[in-house]
């Protein structure tokens, strides 16, 4: 089902409603391999596509939430904007996909993630009612921030029919300062210690064996002198390389890219700190993995060991989600990480107030409540 | 704030005053984040806006103050910090002064309060007096102790801990010559004398250096902060009479300031003014004196520091008191002099809050003053200082409670530095 | 405001030892004239004593007080410093208010990992203070920072003057201890930059106290920029400023700080400080730029052209750290320095879209004459949130009224030119009526519909926020679209 507009969401939610029929909301169909495999009928909101309104000087755009990213970035990279959490996706993803699966690039670390950059929403829940939450407005303290909520909630609350972000100035100019060849814990020691430099680093990011990067950006004159700083305060790691083109690295680190075995492919979030050693035994076990947010993103691939894995990012006080497997191991592992069981409940509630007849709990993350 | 006063209540002058200066206050909160007794407790009730508020309650009802707000009032330190961090001009220092007097005569406090309140207030401003309790005390040291274990009588184990242990010899002081920069009368005081004499014995040296002839007056005694902060204004204001006529005849022999080196006394010297302001024959005599009354630090500040000798590097942690960084607003002044002379000087963490001596807070609460003490000591101790500064008796006292630091006053630093004898402890 | 329930007031003094048992000592409050300084927060206009107040010490104890409570079905009003501009810890009668101000320790500082752990009741400058000697700081900055608590700042979201470059308190809090209702403790975040599952932390940031007791605050600490630089710029008009501002940022410059005073502002900021502002401008811009050396020097340049292309009288860029420090003075003091000239003010706090800001002062500067109060604007430019500060008298009878009716006019203007109620004090007691004004009678229940599934007695900081009280059975009732839906009448939340 590929409605066109809002009363066409509302409508075949209605229907589902009344027919007792589950919906998968879909945007363009770019991420539908997270998660378990499941035969559900998709509302897919592609339809609903355009920039509404767009005002680089309140720094705010609003679209459809159908629109595709491409779009988007398009059209913001021509006034010089852009969204400052770097999201990606395949050809077709949409604004509002991004935003419910929480996508952020390596941009995450310094600037934020996608739940601080959505300002205000319109969205219909699974009560078939349409409700706006949020604001057009930077700043904005009105109610419950209900668009933080929206942001990676995998579209288990509601179907998101309009969204306003926050879009701010595009660097002029962007330079990587690429150290080669650093064994892991220097590389990983050199992000955090950057990290905590007065030199606003943009990004930092480490291809085990290869290449520990960091991004400047900004104006000439400051990315010279934060090059300055770094090269300095960095020197116990020898001197970088300045890439004036490091797109092609800094592709491989987006969404794990540069790891192209057929293993399962494991999303960590972590503490930088405690990173290195928590992934130790799995790399032990037979995992590769890439370094993203100074250390507080692992990407890893790794054949089975998921009881591992989970507990490896339990004790360090992290979470695991499992973003790519055979269709028969994500029958079994659920994609996302268990909750605690006081939070799991609350979680549960939260997305009862807005689906409470679970239209939108399609079983995709094996955790669907029993019915009452 | 809104206020609810009648119109015959402000038709008395004091509660018209303090009307005035709750009206100022808007009840934004700032003041909670310097106030010693919030950072400890964190209770509104404890806090210069809790206060502010109780005290209004109690005058606009005209209540007999219950034991509560008396509590809370009594808790006050008197630190002023609060009247640092208010950005909206609330006189704070009045508010409270106006409080206490009303509550020590509308307010029946418990027998072992007012018995012990009654031995203070009749023992610490006369030396005489205080010298001889000071021997007693040694002879009865023994039985802190057992006080200590009686909620009641817990103020009269702390006047024995805070007693000495020996009695320093009250000295002869030499006649001053006459100085190029004129007379000065230096305030003798009532417990500095007796207990570090060693004080006003670098002052006047240094005093004398910088040019000055230093005299006393005669008839002069205890300032009066001492029952002042205790709300017993009938004996306070005698007190500001006595030496208002006992500086007036010196000023008319022709005088250039009245100096002070426990500045807790400063503090309500400068406040005569406002103190005797409604009685028509000292009100512009106790103005005068309030004009003339300085700090020494900031005596020497305008003189100019005397030539300096040759003295061992030192490391001096120096702990501005109360009432000289929140009451007199002197903040860089003290510090700028132990660096002219040639110290090096750290303030410590949280430097605005208060040590916990205030006047004879360090008697009555004792618990608060024993936390607030001891964390001063080690915001000290953590700089490692060859020894501490200060411009007060009581903080002097109070720090030597909680810390083996050597204490000095800055002046006897400042003496050091400028050819005096070294200061003990160093 | 929610009517006293008879039946708890009747068991006051029971409930009163119960209490006692849990938190001993000076920790529970109950005589009538140690109540009334807790019966308002920084909104005097708003006073209720509560019925008890409970000042706990460890998390079990609040655990235990929430627990007995919701057993004995009695309101909680959380409190942190007190200094809520929106009455968000107004007491309610029948209400225990759980003061939170002895949680005040710094748990742990991991500078590695650019975090600290704060108990709820350590203020939000005691927290840069802590990191400052290495070099650190927590970012945003309200104007209250000496004494608003950081459990308080996560209530409210805070702002600040910086956050137009670092973010509200929301986008620099990375994960809370939460004690519900129930009595549960959880932990939503850590230390990772993301936590698993559904965004809670983002909901709970700005949730008002509605939603639990949060008892430990995990926050982002960050490097000190190299430098930070000001320029002081005059305009001969609001439209020019403001166009200066649209300019700047259109230019990809976002400064770490940008904030305008109107005439009025101005005038009484530089009575209280002599800072030197000038007095003959319509409105003056405090532009800050922080970060490397040369980031600034070639930033101010940028922002000096901007300004002078839109008419910019006097400009002055700071010389040094205590220059730039006294061009904030002035804005820093405005509110108390308006407290100065008029014996009550009313501090107003809506946000608009930056483009409306000359119409918005024109209409209000007509409200003024028509209520006849003085109002004084103080503008974060940046992100356009406005602080109207309404002068009155509260012991002229009938003033206060006016200035109310005067702020709700105002706030009604800032929704009607497409901006919201509140940027950085909450809706609390103050904006609650305000709400149907920019959100429809679904968008309200949806929002509430969070709530039932933290507090379906609705027993936390009742009367906030929310106009109307739908009890969490009626907001589950499931309306029927096509057909008919099993068993409608069954609550479902």
């Amino acid at each position: 089902m590929t409605p066109q507009n809002t009363k066409e969401v509302c409508e075949i939610i209605g229907q589902a409603l009344a027919d007792g029929e589950k919906l998968e909301i879909v945007g363009g169909g770019t991420r539908a391999q997270i998660g378990a495999p499941r035969e559900i009928p998709t509302l897919c909101l592609a339809g609903l596509s355009g920039i509404l309104e767009y005002d680089p000087a309140e720094l705010v755009l609003t679209a459809r939430a159908g629109t595709p990213l491409a779009e988007i970035e398009a059209a913001v990279a021509e006034r010089g904007q852009g969204l400052a959490f770097e999201p990606y996706g395949a050809a077709g993803s949409t604004i509002g996909g991004v935003l419910a699966a929480g996508v952020a690039g390596a941009r995450r670390v310094s600037a934020g993630g996608a739940r601080d950059h959505l300002l205000g929403f319109e969205a219909v829940s699974g009560r078939g009612e349409i409700f706006r939450a949020g604001a057009k407005v930077v700043k904005n303290v009105t109610g419950y921030d209900l668009p933080k909520l929206l942001c990676g909630s995998w579209g288990r609350l509601a179907a998101l029919t309009e969204v306003t972000l926050k879009v701010l100035p595009r660097a002029p100019e962007r330079v990587t300062l690429c150290w080669r060849g650093l064994a892991d814990e220097p590389a990983f020691a050199l992000m955090r210690a950057a990290l905590r430099a007065p030199c606003d680093v943009a990004a930092a990011a480490h291809l085990p064996g290869e290449a520990t990067m960091l991004r400047l950006d900004g104006v000439g004159p400051s990315i010279a002198a934060r090059r300055d700083y770094l090269g300095a305060a960095l020197a116990a790691y020898g001197p970088p390389e300045a890439l004036d083109d490091a797109a092609p690295l800094w592709a491989r680190v987006q969404g794990g890219a540069g790891l192209t075995t057929e293993a399962p492919l494991w999303r960590l979030s972590l503490p930088p700190r405690a990173a290195l050693g928590a992934i130790a035994p799995l790399l032990a076990a037979g995992g590769a993995y890439l370094a993203d947010w100074a250390g507080g993103l692992i990407w890893l691939a790794l054949e089975g060991r998921e009881a591992l894995i989970r507990e490896a990012a339990d004790a360090a006080g992290g979470h695991a989600t499992l973003m790519r497997a055979p269709a028969e191991i994500r029958a079994r592992i659920p994609a996302l990480h268990p909750q605690a069981l006081g939070v799991e409940a609350l979680s549960r509630r939260v997305r009862r107030g807005f689906d409470p007849m679970g239209i939108f709990e399609t079983n995709r993350f094996l955790d669907e409540a029993d019915a009452d | 704030m809104q206020t609810d006063f009648s119109p015959a209540q402000l038709a008395d002058k004091d509660i018209a005053a303090s009307e005035a200066i709750i009206r100022k206050c808007v009840h934004c909160g700032f003041c909670t984040a310097t106030c010693p007794t919030y950072v400890l407790g964190g209770n509104e009730l404890d806090s210069p806006r809790g206060r502010i508020y109780l005290i209004k309650d109690m005058l606009e009802n005209e209540r007999v103050p219950g034991p509560e707000v008396v509590k809370h009032v009594d808790r006050c330190l008197s630190c002023l910090a609060c009247m640092t961090t208010c950005p909206s001009g609330v006189n704070y220092m009045h508010l409270v002064d106006h409080a206490r007097a009303y509550i020590e005569t509308h307010y029946r406090r418990p027998l072992a309060e007012r018995v012990l309140r009654a031995v203070v207030a009749s023992v610490l401003p006369y030396p005489k007096r205080f010298r001889a309790a000071l021997r007693l005390a040694g002879l009865a040291r023994p039985l802190a102790g057992l006080l200590q274990g009686i909620r009641p009588l817990r103020p009269a184990a702390s006047m024995l801990q805070l007693a000495p242990a020996r009695l320093p010899p009250q000295a002869r002081l030499p006649a001053s010559p006459a100085g190029a920069r004129g007379r000065v009368v230096l305030m003798q005081g009532c417990a500095e004398p007796v207990l570090r004499p060693e004080i006003r014995a670098a002052t006047m040296r240094l005093l004398e250096r910088c040019g000055y002839q230093v005299s006393f007056a005669p008839g002069e005694a205890c300032c009066g902060a001492l029952t002042h902060h205790m709300g017993r204004e009938a004996e306070a204001l005698a007190a500001a009479r006595r030496n208002v006529e006992a500086w007036s005849r010196e000023i008319e022999a022709g005088l250039e300031a009245i100096i002070i080196t426990a500045s807790g006394c400063g503090t309500t010297i400068k406040d005569y003014g406002y103190m005797l302001r409604d009685d028509p024959l000292y009100a512009e005599k106790a103005a005068r004196v309030s004009a003339l009354a300085k700090d020494v630090s900031e005596v020497i500040e305008a003189a100019g520091l005397p030539a300096r000798v040759e003295i061992p590097a030192r490391i001096v942690a120096y702990h501005p008191p109360c009432s000289i960084q929140h009451g007199q607003k002197l903040t860089t002044g003290p510090q700028n002099l132990l660096r002219a002379a040639g110290f090096t000087v750290k303030l410590p963490a949280d430097s605005h809050l208060c040590c916990g001596s205030a006047g004879t807070y360090n008697i009555f609460q004792p618990e608060i003053a024993g936390q607030l003490g001891a964390r001063k000591a080690q915001t000290l101790e953590a700089l490692r200082p060859d020894v501490v500064a200060t411009g007060n008796i009581g903080c002097a006292v109070q720090i030597g409670q909680h810390s083996g630091l050597p204490v000095a006053h800055i002046v006897e630093l400042l003496d050091w530095a400028t050819g005096g004898p070294a200061p003990a402890g160093l | 405001m929610p009517l006293p329930d008879q039946r708890v007031l009747a068991r006051r003094d029971e409930i009163i030892k119960a209490l006692r048992q849990i938190v001993p000592g000076e920790g529970v409050i109950d005589a009538p004239h140690e109540l009334r300084p807790y019966e308002s927060d920084g909104l005097t206009a708003y006073r209720q004593p509560p019925m008890v107040v409970v000042l706990p010490e460890t998390v079990e104890q609040v655990a235990a007080v929430l627990r007995y409570c919701k057993g004995q079905n009695i309101k909680v009003v959380p409190r942190g410093s007190g200094t809520s501009l929106s009455g968000g810890a107004l007491p309610l009668a029948d209400a225990v208010l759980l003061g939170m101000g002895r949680f005040k320790k710094i748990l742990e500082i991991d500078y590695e990992d650019r975090l600290a752990v704060v108990q709820p009741g350590v203020t939000n400058l005691a927290i840069t203070k802590a990191v400052e000697g290495e070099g650190f700081y927590y970012a945003p900055d309200p104007s209250s920072q000496i004494a608003c608590s950081i459990g308080g700042n996560v209530a409210e979201n805070s702002g600040g003057v910086h956050c137009l470059k670092y973010g509200l308190t929301t986008n620099n809090v990375l994960g809370v201890q939460l004690v519900t209702m129930e009595g549960e403790i959880l932990r939503f975040g850590g230390k990772a930059l993301e936590a698993p599952g559904l965004d809670l932390l983002g909901i709970i940031v700005g949730s008002e106290g509605l939603l639990g007791v949060v008892t430990e605050v995990t926050v982002r600490i960050l490097p000190k920029p190299e430098t930070a630089k000001a320029l002081l710029i005059g305009f001969p008009s609001v439209e020019s400023a403001g166009q200066c501002v649209a300019d700047t940022i259109a230019a990809g410059i976002i400064p770490a700080g940008m904030e305008m005073m109107d005439k009025p502002a101005i005038h009484a900021a530089e009575a209280f400080v002599q800072v030197g502002y000038p007095l003959d401008v319509e409105a003056l811009l405090i532009v800050e730029l922080d970060g490397p050396e040369a980031e600034c020097s070639h930033l101010i340049q940028e922002v000096e052209a901007i300004a002078r292309a839109n008419q910019a009288g006097m400009i002055r860029i700071s010389r040094d750290e205590a220059e730039r420090l006294a061009f904030w003075a002035g804005r820093k003091a405005a509110f108390p320095a308006v407290g100065r000239i008029s014996p009550d003010y009313y501090c107003m706090d809506g946000t608009i879209p930056r483009a409306k800001l000359p119409v918005v002062l024109q209409r209000m500067n007509a409200l003024s004459e028509q209520y006849g109060l003085g109002v004084a604007n103080v503008f974060h430019a940046g992100d356009g949130n406005l602080h109207p500060l309404i002068l009155y008298d509260a012991n002229k009878p009938g003033e206060l009224e006016r200035a109310e009716e005067f702020g709700a006019d105002i706030l009604r203007l800032c929704v009607e030119v497409g901006g919201v109620l509140t940027g950085e004090h909450g809706v609390g007691v103050e904006k609650r009526d305000l709400m149907p004004a920019m959100f429809s009678e679904d968008d309200l229940r949806q929002q509430q519909r969070l709530k039932c599934a933290f507090d379906p007695e609705l027993l936390l900081n009742p009367g906030k926020v929310f106009p109307s009280l739908h009890r969490c059975a009626e907001l589950g009732r499931m309306h029927v679209h096509r057909g008919a839906l099993p068993f409608p009448e069954l609550p479902r939340f």
